[in-house]
């Protein structure tokens, strides 16, 4: 009797965590997908659309709004990537001063507890001209500063990098100095022995070797970018116009605002596809990662 | 030129006692910290801002000196936030979404860190086939894009009637963060010697004895970290208290972001920027009290290779 138990018991214990993984993610996702290929508007409807079955996507690529949405991607995926730049920057200056390390991390660090929402509504009172921030740099003799970057449709994507940075930052000087931490010291004074520079010695040794931080620094930030949503709403709300939306938003809003379900399907399935794509790098370095173990271990 | 910059390369390795070294040491230094000091400074100051601009008057705020301390300190923006300011239709104050916010905190923690723990612990310890299959799919479902299960979890709870309250924001934050979590304590959990738990089961403990009398108390590092990340995690969320919360239920950061965006008439930056802080206070709390796990609970949801 007990062996049978001690067979039994941590199938019966896995039970609630393959329910949620089949129900929850895998019978979700297969629905949405579905659902992007039907009728559907307010409420579902299961019947599939045989005569054109693509044509909540036609429509989501002819929609402006989508549009700009994936061009917001890709430039907040770019602008946001400077805090990887700088967090290994930060990283590497406070690696090599070893005083008041403790301080510094903790500063750059604590914008990570903040919410997102209340990351974009600082930020969104930070651009405010009413608030004075331009007042205070018009006053420094700056009489050219315009800082007021949300209003116009231009300039309010570069606002939300800002903060997005703000945010950010911490976070990735954490993984770097933890990259940096972990190269073998006898690095420094092989490079002080052949007289190599401090440039040449960071961007020739010290980068190469942290490229797989590098990586996964790259591919967390992607997939945070896609799923961008919070700090957008706090701080412009998505306009001025659409010229903020990003895919996260325009699925939430077709759901929410036009209670469209179908139309928030295939945009949502769009947003599974980039995942995917970002995806994939993270899946084949694992599997070279787990390889290059086992040799180790040989 | 080149001599004086390796110099500088084996500053914090070699012992100063050359003066010459040491002045061209302290050169770099001054210029690192330097630059160090402004970048804190870039991090620092919206939260300097926005600390500052909740005591002071609307009077003071109108004169548009954003450094400036308060002239005169008021707490009436705070008390304001707590207890009266609007969010839409209602006025109550943040205080409503700070009650709702810990209703929907414990029970949210005490699901998510118990089935993953168990979980976590099977997938580790004990011998299941298909174990290293199933990891591999909760490693892809951490990082599949919450919209893409969204709207099937709002028809499949309104189906079962729990829409719109509590229990369904605490479920949903547990379908959603337990496969992070079950990576991270099953990734803790197999590095427990295998001759501790194979002498268990030799002694008649069964799965749950085991779970309950040996590994449980071992995993109290795991546990402060896997509590940080999802303390955070559920307070500063903002979409599933939105999508899931009814009009009553909603968490302090809905009500915070409604307060703020859709208020009518004049806008009190003072009371705003008061709630703000309110609700950025209890995570930051746990931060600061204990930054190090922190660190390694956020890097711990991030590299699990």
């Amino acid at each position: 009797m007990p062996i049978r138990w001690s067979w039994a018991s941590p199938r019966i214990a896995l039970i609630p965590a393959l329910a949620i993984t089949i129900v929850a993610f895998f019978g979700a996702a297969v629905w949405t997908i579905w659902i992007s290929l039907t009728r559907s508007r307010r409420f579902p409807d299961y019947a599939l659309n045989f005569e054109n079955l693509t044509r909540q996507y036609d429509r989501l690529f002819g929609d402006n709004a989508w549009t700009t949405s994936l061009q917001n991607v890709l430039v907040l995926a770019i602008g946001s990537g400077l805090a990887i730049i700088f967090g290994f920057i930060l990283a590497a200056m406070i690696e090599r001063e070893k005083r008041a390390e403790g301080f510094f991390r903790t500063l750059f660090l604590y914008p990570l507890a903040v919410s997102l929402i209340v990351t974009g509504l600082v930020w969104r009172w930070m651009f405010n001209p009413d608030l004075g921030v331009e007042n205070f740099l018009h006053s420094l003799g700056w009489t050219g500063a315009d800082f007021n970057w949300l209003a116009d449709r231009r300039t309010a994507t570069y606002g939300i990098i800002f903060a997005m940075i703000w945010h950010g930052l911490g976070f990735y000087m954490a993984l770097m100095l933890a990259g940096l931490k972990s190269i073998n010291s006898e690095i420094w004074s092989a490079a002080k022995l052949d007289g190599v520079s401090v440039w040449r010695l960071y961007i020739e040794i010290i980068v190469p070797m942290l490229k797989f931080t590098f990586l996964t620094c790259a591919i967390l930030l992607s997939l945070g970018v896609v799923k961008t949503y919070d700090i957008v709403l706090a701080m412009t709300n998505g306009g001025p116009g659409t010229s903020t939306w990003t895919p996260a938003y325009f699925v939430v809003n077709a759901f929410q605002s036009r209670g469209n379900i179908g139309y928030a399907s295939s945009a949502a399935v769009m947003m599974l596809l980039m995942t995917a794509l970002i995806f994939l790098p993270l899946v084949l370095l694992t599997a070279w990662q787990t390889k290059r173990r086992e040799a180790q271990a040989r | 030129m080149n001599a004086s910059v390796s110099a500088t390369v084996a500053a914090p390795r070699t012992a100063p006692t050359v003066r010459r070294k040491r002045r061209r040491i302290r050169g770099s230094t001054i210029a690192v910290m330097a630059f160090l000091t402004i970048c804190a400074a870039f991090v620092s100051l919206p939260l300097y801002v926005v600390v500052v601009t909740s005591f002071k008057t609307m009077d003071q705020i109108a004169l548009g000196e954003v450094f400036a301390l308060p002239t005169t300190w008021t707490f009436e923006p705070w008390v304001k936030a707590w207890s009266e300011v609007c969010a839409g239709m209602t006025c109550e104050g943040v205080s409503h979404g700070f009650w709702t916010s810990m209703k929907i905190l414990f029970p949210s923690l005490v699901l998510s860190i118990g089935i993953s723990a168990v979980t976590g612990y099977a997938l580790a310890l004990w011998k299941i086939r298909w174990a290293g299959t199933f990891l591999f799919i909760l490693f892809l479902c951490a990082f599949i894009p919450f919209q893409i299960i969204m709207i099937p979890l709002v028809v499949l709870i309104s189906t079962i009637g729990m829409f719109g309250s509590i229990w369904a924001v605490a479920v949903v934050h547990t379908v959603l963060a337990m496969p992070l979590l079950t990576l991270i304590f099953r990734n803790f959990y197999k590095d427990i010697p295998p001759e501790i738990i194979n002498a268990a089961i030799m002694d008649s403990g069964s799965f749950w004895r085991i779970f309950f009398e040996i590994v449980l108390p071992m995993s109290a590092n795991i546990m402060i970290v896997v509590l940080i990340l999802m303390i955070t995690t559920v307070w500063n969320d903002y979409l599933i208290g939105l999508t899931f919360g009814g009009v009553g239920t909603q968490p302090m950061t809905v009500i915070l972001a409604n307060t703020v965006i859709t208020s009518f008439g004049e806008v009190r930056y003072n009371v705003d920027m008061a709630a703000a802080l309110l609700t950025a206070i209890p995570p930051l709390l746990v931060y600061f009290a204990l930054g190090k796990f922190f660190v390694r609970g956020i890097t711990a949801g991030a590299i699990k290779g």
